[in-house]
């Protein structure tokens, strides 16, 4: 167990100097930003900034996970997807109907069950997670398109269109979900025996077997876990549309990876963490509303993600300027994700 | 033994791919005609195109998920320059050599600042894109000259031109990987970066080269793809680069570098890019399609364990 406490004390400090780094620059972003322009930190511009990070923010907290563990899933935009076409199909009256608690049941199983699949796929079958959850991303994307069939479901009912649309003291749904996965993501990254494993399993997986840790059942759970609060993710943002079409999530995979990619979760796992993740996702929810506020004209919004691809760079970038600075190999050689 | 078992990968697919273009000769002999099948190959061409470096670059250990943005951005470059007045022509060398950079700076960034190729490509796939769309605010530009199309519509003794391309550039990829030192490289690089540094392979040089003809590739596909659909747009390529791994794997290469080849490759994107264009032709509807191929995809690797766990 020594080893899997090590290389947990690893984990968090190289995590954390990142996150301190990502929450000062969102706040920079916010001062700056709202010194041009105040009306940037009204109330409804910053909920509607977090109401477009959740999603990010509620699927970053299992990628975290599954990252931190050495694996990587690329199939959450196409489950996102098939997700909301199942909502769609199963909550209309004109299809079938479902009640808004049968549906949400529905797809917060199937979820679950799309994230043990990849998980199967990844410990039983020894498919490498990248080319595991790519099959995925193609055969969910096949799947949406083969029920959607080019229609436009609009007929969404009220009662599930309050999950999207409706708040409670206030706060959107969206964002008491993303507050709630983040907060109790936190809680077992940090304080919990499981949190400890998964940092154990991507420290060395060797280490972590000799400790009595179950490597496959670590991933099996991190993959299951993305599948689960991908529903989540689907039941509180697909509803706040009044369409559903099969065009959902396309790319969402790569602005989740880029969130914990950037929040400082190291690619071949672990180091990282949830904070991290949460400060990224909203840093670059962030980059438009700030172009809007900063009143550049309407053709700043279209360099939005040039300038969300220079930060990404830049962080990567410095990483790899710290790395240089400290004595020892600047990576592992040999390992892929 | 690598090599024999690459070969029985190979074998599997060039069956399946077999038994497609049977049941295709026999159901829909229409779709099965050499004519036919000609004026469906330029379809792939990107596909074909940007899989051939995509296999250099897996079978060194790396990936590269910007090819798309670079067809993009290379694309819009081209656009930009011909409504600027400036000739086709210099359009069309500039949108390589854009392209050519764009891989290069991947490069640098793999082979120099040594990060994870992944988390690169990821990085400037978003840049791209986003430096495609800032630059032409996101319009389209159309109304390409007639000289221009010709390139992608033209044809050498009734082959189509794209599929002259393809052919050519399959051959020098085979050639190279196959039959010089800088294939050993490659694979050397693949199978242990670290013994092959030891060994004096110039591992720098070769990841720079690999990310830049990766990147020429992608500005040459980009101009392929104005010139057929006499249009060039911010979001073109969007995804392609998913579709060009999976052919790659598909066609046996690992994603964990060191084994695969040309042929593999050559296989894994007809038998895509077949089974697709029959499902359309035969069905017209061709959702079911994406199914198909993603099963195929984790069944093969799925085999490929079994196989390997039964010889120990």
């Amino acid at each position: 167990m020594r080893g899997a406490r090590a290389s947990l004390a690893g984990g968090a400090t190289g995590g954390r100097a990142r996150a301190t780094l990502l929450v000062l620059l969102l706040l920079a972003v916010v001062a700056g930003v709202s010194a041009v322009n105040p009306a940037f930190l009204a109330w409804g511009n910053l909920g509607e900034l977090l109401a477009r990070s959740a999603p990010v923010i509620i699927v970053g907290c299992g990628m975290t996970f599954v990252v931190l563990t050495g694996e990587i899933d690329i199939s959450v935009g196409s489950l996102l997807g098939l997700l909301a076409a199942l909502m769609g199909v199963l909550a209309s009256p004109q299809h079938l109907g479902w009640p808004t608690a049968a549906v949400a049941a529905a797809t917060l199983a199937a979820g679950a069950a799309a994230g043990l699949i990849n998980g199967l796929l990844v410990t039983v079958g020894r498919v490498p997670s990248i080319i595991a959850t790519l099959a995925m991303l193609t055969i969910l994307r096949g799947g949406t398109e083969f029920v959607m069939a080019g229609r436009w479901i609009t007929d969404l009912p009220p009662g599930l269109r309050e999950l999207g649309t409706g708040r409670w003291l206030g706060v959107p749904w969206c964002l008491w979900a993303a507050g709630g996965v983040a907060g109790l993501s936190l809680l077992v990254a940090r304080r919990t025996a499981a949190g400890l494993k998964v940092y154990a399993v991507g420290g060395s997986e060797e280490a972590a077997t000799l400790a009595r840790v179950s490597v496959g059942r670590v991933k099996l759970a991190a993959f299951t876990m993305t599948g689960l609060l991908t529903g989540v993710a689907a039941l509180v943002s697909v509803p706040q549309q009044s369409v559903v079409e099969s065009g959902i999530g396309v790319g969402f995979e790569l602005v989740v990876v880029t969130a914990v990619v950037v929040g400082g979760t190291a690619i071949r796992g672990g180091t990282g963490g949830i904070v991290g993740t949460v400060a990224a996702a909203l840093l670059l929810g962030s980059i438009r509303t700030a172009l809007v506020f900063l009143d550049l004209g309407e053709a700043a919004t279209y360099w939005e993600r040039a300038i969300q691809g220079a930060f990404i760079l830049a962080a990567v970038l410095a990483d790899h300027v710290a790395a240089a600075r400290r004595p020892g190999p600047a990576r592992a050689i040999g390992a892929m994700p | 033994m690598n090599r024999l078992r690459g070969l029985a990968h190979e074998g599997v697919i060039a069956l399946l791919l077999a038994g497609v273009m049977g049941y295709a000769a026999w159901a829909e002999p229409g779709f099965a005609a050499a004519s036919t099948q000609l004026e469906l190959a330029t379809h792939a061409f990107e596909l074909a195109l940007l899989a051939l470096p995509m296999t250099f670059i897996i079978i060194a250990g790396g990936i590269d998920l910007s090819v798309g943005s670079t067809m993009a951005l290379s694309a819009v470059v081209l656009g930009l320059l011909h409504r600027a007045g400036v000739p086709v022509a210099v359009g069309m060398l500039a949108a390589v050599i854009v392209g050519g950079a764009a891989g290069a700076v991947n490069g640098w960034f793999v082979s120099r600042a040594r990060i994870h190729p992944l988390i690169v490509t990821l990085s400037t796939m978003a840049l791209y894109r986003g430096l495609a769309e800032g630059i032409s605010l996101g319009r389209p530009v159309s109304g390409f000259p007639e000289g221009f199309q010709q390139v992608a519509a033209g044809s050498i003794a009734n082959v189509p031109t794209p599929v002259v391309m393809l052919i050519v550039a399959a051959v020098i990829a085979w050639l190279v990987l196959s039959r010089g030192v800088a294939g050993l490289w490659v694979y050397t690089i693949g199978g242990n970066e670290m013994a092959a540094r030891y060994c004096g392979v110039p591992v720098e040089r070769v990841q720079r080269w690999l990310y830049t003809a990766s990147g020429l590739a992608a500005g040459w596909a980009g101009v392929m793809f104005a010139a057929r659909r006499n249009t060039a747009k911010a979001d073109i390529g969007a995804g392609i680069e998913l579709e060009v791994i999976t052919a790659v794997v598909l066609g046996g290469v690992s994603i964990f570098g060191g084994r695969g080849t040309i042929l593999g490759t050559v296989l894994g994107v007809a038998l895509i890019h077949e089974l697709r264009e029959f499902v359309s032709w035969h069905w017209s509807r061709d959702e079911l399609i994406l199914v198909v191929i993603g099963v195929i995809l984790v069944a093969s690797v799925l085999l490929n364990n079994l196989a390997s766990r039964r010889r120990g």
